[in-house]
């Protein structure tokens, strides 16, 4: 199932803005404070209570795991960000019209870079999510070009899902 | 009086051991929570990659969690329930350990 390559096509504007919201997601979880999880509902998001109930058993699994569980999250986006290579820096408006960000480029990743790419894609959803106040499906403002992204990472994630399935 | 209490304190006592038998009898489960965000596609890819279920059954545990709000997709012993309970966070996918409800 998970021994295959995946060949992603990804135009340069779309490779700019998602090396730029992966850099910023690993500069959130760089600066998280391993003690007050909470502080940050997206950080909260990513670290949930392992016991709905009994705060002091979810204190103690979270004193055991969650830094662990932020490291691997780092190496998830550092992964991402070395298959993506290098991109061209985020246009200005005005460069918006150049054809040069429309060009197609190709990304070659193997099942563990797979993985790290799903799992980096859904939880910078999560984060964005959290960010944007999603309570319930479709929930949308439409108008915040913010959701145009949010549902890019879901196409992106959803496309990788279906490349590793078997089916 | 006397005579009821000393009969019915040893009942009690009984009771309450068979309770903390049986409570603790009770395996623990993984639980994994409804949220707005993760998509289906996605939660039944973590369910056959992570626990090999097959897509039928990864299936069926999404679509519970997406319709009755949760799924208990594990159980057994506490500290393994725990390590399911891990790696769904590390998938982004919201889960909780329980005991087994009475």
């Amino acid at each position: 199932m998970n021994d295959r390559l995946v060949i992603l096509e990804i135009t340069r504007i779309e490779a700019a803005h998602l090396a730029a919201l992966v850099t910023q997601f690993l500069e959130l979880l760089e600066t998280s404070d391993d003690s007050h999880p909470g502080r940050d509902p997206a950080i909260a998001r990513l670290v949930p209570d392992a016991y709905r109930d009994d705060p002091e058993a979810a204190q103690e699994f979270r004193d055991v795991t969650q830094a662990d569980m932020i490291a691997r999250r780092i190496d998830d986006a550092g992964l991402l960000l070395s298959t993506l290579g290098a991109v061209e820096p985020l246009p200005g408006d005005a460069a918006l019209d150049d054809p040069r960000y429309a060009e197609v480029m190709t990304v070659t990743i193997d099942s563990d870079e797979s993985r790290a790419w799903m799992r980096t894609l859904a939880a910078v959803r999560l984060v964005l999510a959290e960010r944007l106040g999603i309570q319930v499906e479709d929930d949308r403002a439409d108008d915040d070009p913010r959701f145009g992204i949010y549902d890019w990472l879901g196409y992106r994630l959803d496309g990788l899902v279906h490349a590793i399935s078997d089916d | 009086m006397g005579v009821i209490a000393s009969l019915a304190l040893p009942d009690l006592g009984e009771d309450i051991r068979v309770d903390e038998v049986a409570r603790s009898l009770r395996p623990w489960q993984a639980v994994v929570w409804n949220d707005p965000v993760n998509l289906m596609s996605y939660v039944v890819h973590v369910f056959r990659e992570y626990f090999g279920y097959s897509a039928e059954e990864a299936t069926r545990l999404m679509l519970a969690v997406h319709n009755d709000g949760h799924a208990i997709v594990a159980e057994g012993a506490r500290e393994q329930m725990e390590l399911h309970v891990q790696a769904m966070h590390d998938y982004g996918l919201w889960a909780t350990v329980r005991q087994a409800p009475e």
